[in-house]
């Protein structure tokens, strides 16, 4: 340590400075149009390229990349790749395959060489896990078939590009080499298992309740792992990748941890993401005007290919699966852009030199341009689909509502129940014991089967189409009970003007006001009925009439009855 | 072209050496400051040779330093410490002045040292060390007591002082005494110029900005984390900036950062961002203090050992008694004035750097350096037990110190909960309990991480902790362990079971699930009432269906009720006395 280091910053801490002085006032601006942060990353690293030495950041970007991986790694959840892998929405993936060619057909007609055509292919297929899961996680409510659809999209999409990442190490499709990595790679993950099944919570009992010590040796165990990765020539991402495997855990042991690593991941996440701007050659400044002109083009079309070529693709695979055309639709308009992964992948290429700058250009440019676009169709998913919709553009296929519903044509005097949820089943109970004739509608296909068993009649089709309120004979209805938890679905039930009466569900008081207005017989908000039923037990206890060992007691026993009465997916 | 990086070795052995030593340390009931200094001295000088300490190390160890005081800065409200400021410069001068005159009179005593070697000795052992006793202060949760933030302004006023000292060393043999003179007005004049600016960005500019952001958890930790590097830059450079007017001048990265800090915590953001600057903060200090023994040659490391051990033994009790005295003198209570000078008896990693810039400015020898590198980790790793157990030793020797102590009378302590309601999230279900709460209970704490909560809830009356409950901080602010009464809105297994760790006995916690196996697991760790919306309210409305199915006059009723509560006015629905709910009648 030299005297003068206090008085003079080195120049990794002035990169890193100024890295954070420039973000700064970018982020403010992502926030205040509520854009996501990626693309405002790159645009702060873009300056930042004159003036800083590349060299010296480019570590901790790689630090970076492990942390995001890493994070992934760590947030899998075993249960749901199962149900992924079961699930008929794998097919879905076929859409990587097609646009993947189309991408790099692409590059190859720009005159891109087809080793790095393939890298455009790739960009072009796989989609954005950040932008898209924190686009689904800032609605309220997320629990409709295309949050799920998107998620285990983006999911098998993530896994996919770590495999990618794997294989680039080999450099060729050789079978040998190929054999190779993926052997390293099979090691990791099982090394990976290993701890978590045997190491991992001997460290956390060893740390004690010290989130310290914990960060450090989870920390620790990340940088084993990509260095272990780095010893066998495969990308850090992959040892980072089996790094987070191993550490997977249900956070509610360790929530310090979880928490502290976020601030981590956050902090060189931003340097990454920065450290990739300031890689681009910056056209019409670096370059001159016709270069400059081919890599936009290029560019552009990369942007075409995914933010419109891309959802078409998705949608028209998922309809043909059987799912409606809204939710197809929806969950397209989540997977319209490049993911960070393919930037990732870009920036190894790069420097293991299987991409040029000029191509490695074109893949950020696009990245960043389509996460911006895809948070505003996303913004407006419901307009575009209508829009689309209504000129024709998306086809309901109302054949398959017809084969798939069981509702008889001439029912009347019923309840219309719409959606299968908690609520849904309880409805359907309250019919059965009561005698009442009912329709259940039913939009989610991975519901039909449990929907159809256990309930008389049921129309599997989308509550915003006339057609499927048509199967279910609306006017002959007695009463319709929603239970959709999206208020674009309960205006839409209203706009129709059925001549029976409706009742709602809403999320929050101003909507249930304007539902009520706008004609609904009844909304039902259930917070507010929860937060009565709150207020009675907090009486009760304040006035002394219950001791809290005693509402314990009440309140188990009442959770043992519900229990009883529930279908175990509902548990 | 740029070329793959590979990964730097030094920063893997250093991680994993501090990582191992940390839980060996952990096992042994060590402070984990001592295990990373250890593991500095055995893979650094110890086995010379192991690896060069490479720009990434460096970095961190610097970031380390600045997050710890940006961390610092950022728990400093004004208003807590604003009635201490007087008596810490009474404290913090002529402490450093006696703490100089034994430094360097031991130094004089012994052999190797001369006049000027004595001289820079003394000015090198007057700090305390900061990464130390903030570091376990933070870690036992006394920064913010009075005599933790006694020891945080001296510790400033102390840090000021060394910035002075390093901009005359660093500019090599002084001239005259006008030039240090000069040295000294400057600095001070930047530092009141930086702190007036934080000052008037925390009441302009921030406000406004942190308000717009606050709901964003990533734009709010990047945008801080950019608003400390700002002030690390422009400190850093002051230099640069100054040039052009023909002034020299240079300030601590440090002081930047806590400037930037200090900004930031006039902030009611400023709770929230703590536990999120944490965790790197403990990361990038472990290599700090790795790195404090890792750079030197054994040889020039242990020449004065045992001089080293010869100044500790006297400095230690030296320190102590300066402070003893200074905060007896000002007044503060007993327990105060020992717990606050008991931590600060080490010799602070700004002495190895005052050697440092002392060597490098030709002044004195790279054994000299060894010298102070030894003392300080020698006092440090002593410091750390006596802090670790000071509690316990006041109460061993409290009838003494009771006795030479006159009786202080200075205020400071904080009021704190007790026996009252914590709320954990404001939304349509716990909304409708506060009214109920506030009548029942003196205070009832709300903790929530929506801005627009937050204002609504000070403006009715409510004390309002803006925050994600699943930090410990935030957590400890709201007294979860005091409460009567717990009511959470999060549906997180893991935030209420956080929750539930944290409730005393008597606390009755009421939480909210999804599912009916974590409503059991709740009931298992204690919870006496979960509440579970989707079900109840499935329940509710298949009743509501009966009723009408079954043309029950009594509907119309429940339904008039539920609208009448919905057009309640928000947010505060005084109405809890007629939430019947129609039908359970």
């Amino acid at each position: 340590m030299n005297g003068l280091e206090v008085v003079s910053m080195t120049d990794l801490l002035t990169a890193v400075s100024l890295m954070f002085i420039v973000m700064g006032p970018l982020l403010l601006i992502a926030n205040r149009f509520d854009l996501p942060t990626v693309p405002f990353f790159v645009l702060a690293g873009l300056p930042l390229g004159f003036v800083i030495d590349l060299d010296l950041t480019l570590e901790l970007a790689q630090y970076g990349i492990a942390l995001l991986v890493f994070s992934f790694g760590i947030g899998i959840d075993v249960s749901a790749v199962r149900t992924v892998i079961v699930d008929s929405e794998i097919a879905a993936l076929g859409q990587i395959l097609v646009v993947g060619t189309l991408g790099a057909l692409l590059g190859i007609a720009f005159g891109v060489a087809p080793t790095e055509a393939l890298f455009l292919g790739v960009a072009a297929a796989l989609s954005s896990t950040i932008v898209g899961t924190a686009l689904l996680n800032s609605r309220p409510n997320n629990n409709f078939v295309r949050d799920r659809l998107s998620r285990s999209i983006h999911f098998v999409q993530d896994l996919l590009a770590v495999l990618f990442l794997l294989l680039l190490a080999a450099g060729t499709i050789a079978p040998g080499p190929l054999a190779t990595v993926v052997g390293y790679g099979v090691a990791l993950l099982v090394a990976a298992i290993l701890i978590n099944q045997y190491l991992f919570d001997l460290i956390g009992r060893l740390a004690g309740d010290s989130s310290e010590l914990m960060i450090l040796g989870v920390v620790s165990l990340l940088v084993l792992f990509v260095g272990a990765a780095e010893l066998a020539g495969i990308s850090i991402a992959v040892g980072a990748f089996a790094a987070g495997l191993a550490v997977r855990h249900d956070p509610v042991e360790y929530l310090g941890l979880f928490n502290g690593l976020k601030s981590i991941e956050d902090f060189f996440v931003a340097i990454f993401f920065v450290t990739i701007g300031a890689l681009v050659t910056v056209p019409f400044i670096e370059l001159g005007w016709i270069p400059s002109v081919e890599k936009l083009v290029l560019a552009g079309g990369l942007v075409l290919l995914t933010a419109v070529v891309k959802p078409a693709v998705t949608t028209a695979i998922l309809i043909y699966q059987g799912y409606e055309a809204r939710s197809a639709t929806l969950t397209s308009l989540n997977t319209d852009q490049v993911s960070e992964f393919a930037l990732i992948i870009a920036i190894e290429a790069l420097l293991l030199g299987y991409l040029t700058q000029n191509v490695f250009d074109v893949i950020i440019f696009a990245a960043a341009v389509t996460m911006v676009t895809s948070s505003l169709t996303q913004r407006y998913d419901e307009q575009l689909y209508r829009a689309l919709a209504e000129r024709g553009l998306v086809d309901s296929r109302h054949g398959k509502v017809d084969d798939w519903s069981t509702a008889p044509a001439e029912m009347s005097g019923h309840v219309i129940i719409v959606g299968y949820g908690r609520q849904g089943q309880r409805l359907v109970e309250t019919c059965e014991e009561l005698g009442q004739p009912y329709v259940v509608i039913e939009n989610d296909p991975a519901r039909r089967e449990t929907v159809t068993d256990q309930c008389a009649a049921v129309v599997v089709g989308d509550a915003m189409e006339r057609y499927t309120w048509e199967k279910a004979n609306v006017e002959e209805a007695r009463i319709i009970v929603s239970t959709a938890a999206s208020d674009v679905v309960s205006r839409r039930i209203l706009s129709f003007e059925f001549d029976t009466d409706v009742t709602l569900r809403a999320n929050s008081r101003t909507t249930a006001m304007e539902l009520l207005d706008a004609g609904a017989l009844y909304v039902t908000h259930p917070k507010i009925l929860a937060g009565q039923r709150l207020v009675q037990q907090i009486q009760a206890l304040i006035d002394g009439d219950l001791t809290p060992a005693e509402l314990r007691e009440e309140q188990q026993s009442e959770l043992d009855t519900l229990a009883e009465h529930l279908p175990p997916h509902l548990r | 072209m740029v070329t793959e990086a590979a990964l730097s070795v030094d920063f893997a052995v250093i991680l994993l050496s501090a990582t191992l030593a940390g839980f060996v340390a952990k096992q042994t009931g060590q402070p984990t400051i001592i295990a990373y200094i250890l593991a500095g001295i055995v893979i650094g000088p110890a086995v010379p040779g192991l690896f060069e300490i490479g720009e990434l190390t460096e970095l961190l160890s610097d970031l380390g330093l600045a997050f710890l005081l940006f961390l610092l800065g950022i728990k400093m409200r004004l208003d807590d410490i604003q009635h201490i400021l007087s008596p810490i410069v009474k404290i913090a001068l002529p402490q450093m002045a006696a703490v100089f005159l034994v430094g360097m009179g031991v130094a004089l005593a012994l052999p190797p040292f001369g006049l000027l070697e004595a001289f820079l000795i003394g000015l090198a052992v007057m700090y305390s060390s900061t990464a130390v006793v903030i570091k376990m202060l933070n870690d036992k949760d006394e920064a913010t007591s009075l005599h933790g933030k006694i020891d945080v302004g001296v510790l400033l006023v102390q840090d000021i002082v060394v910035v002075i000292i390093l901009a005359v060393l660093a500019a090599g043999r002084p001239d005259d005494l006008a030039q240090v003179a000069t040295t000294l007005v400057v600095v001070l004049v930047l530092v009141a110029l930086i702190t007036v600016a934080a000052i008037v960005a925390s009441r302009t500019a921030l406000p406004v900005i942190f308000r717009r952001i606050a709901d964003n958890k990533e734009v709010f930790f990047l945008v801080s984390i950019s608003w400390a590097f700002l002030f690390v830059f422009v400190s850093a450079n002051i230099d640069l900036f100054l040039a052009p007017l023909g002034i020299t001048a240079y300030l601590s990265i440090e002081m930047g950062a806590f400037l930037a800090g200090l900004a930031i915590a006039q902030l009611p953001y400023s709770k929230e961002l703590q536990d999120r600057v944490n965790p790197l903060t403990d990361l990038f200090i472990m290599v700090f203090f790795v790195s404090v023994a890792l750079d030197l040659e054994a040889s020039q490391l242990f020449a004065h050992t045992t001089e080293a051990i010869i100044a500790a033994l006297v400095l230690i009790p030296a320190k102590f008694l300066i402070f003893f005295y200074l905060l007896d003198w000002q007044g503060f209570g007993s327990e105060t004035t020992f717990l606050g000078s008991i931590t600060m008896i080490q010799v602070s990693e700004f002495g190895i750097i005052v050697a440092a810039a002392g060597v490098q400015g030709g002044f004195i020898e790279p054994e000299v350096l060894g010298f102070m590198t030894l003392l300080a980790i020698f006092t440090m790793a002593v410091s750390v037990y006596f802090i670790e157990f000071s509690h316990q030793l006041f109460e061993r020797f409290e009838p003494t110190i009771t006795r030479v102590t006159s009786s202080g009378t200075f205020e400071g302590g904080k009021q704190e909960y007790q026996d009252h309601a914590v709320i954990v999230g404001y939304d349509d279900v716990t909304k409708n309990a506060l009214p109920l709460l506030d009548e029942h209970y003196d205070d009832v704490v709300v903790i929530d991480r929506t801005v627009d909560h937050i204002e609504a809830l000070e403006e009715e009356g409510y004390d309002a902790i803006y925050g994600d409950s699943r930090n410990t901080t935030i957590r400890k602010n709201a007294a979860i362990k005091k409460a009567a009464f717990v009511l959470s809105s999060s549906v997180e297994p893991a935030v209420n079971k956080a929750l539930l760790r944290d409730a005393g006995e008597s606390t009755t916690v009421f939480a909210e699930a999804e599912r009916v196996e974590h409503a059991r697991d709740l009931y298992d760790s204690g919870a006496h009432c979960v509440i579970m919306t989707p079900y109840f309210a499935a329940d509710r409305f298949a009743a509501y269906l009966r009723a009408y199915l079954e043309e029950e006059p009594v509907l119309e009723e429940a339904i008039d009720e539920d609208i009448e509560l919905l057009e309640s006015p928000e947010p505060f629905p005084n109405t809890y006395e007629r939430l019947g709910g129609g039908l359970d009648d």
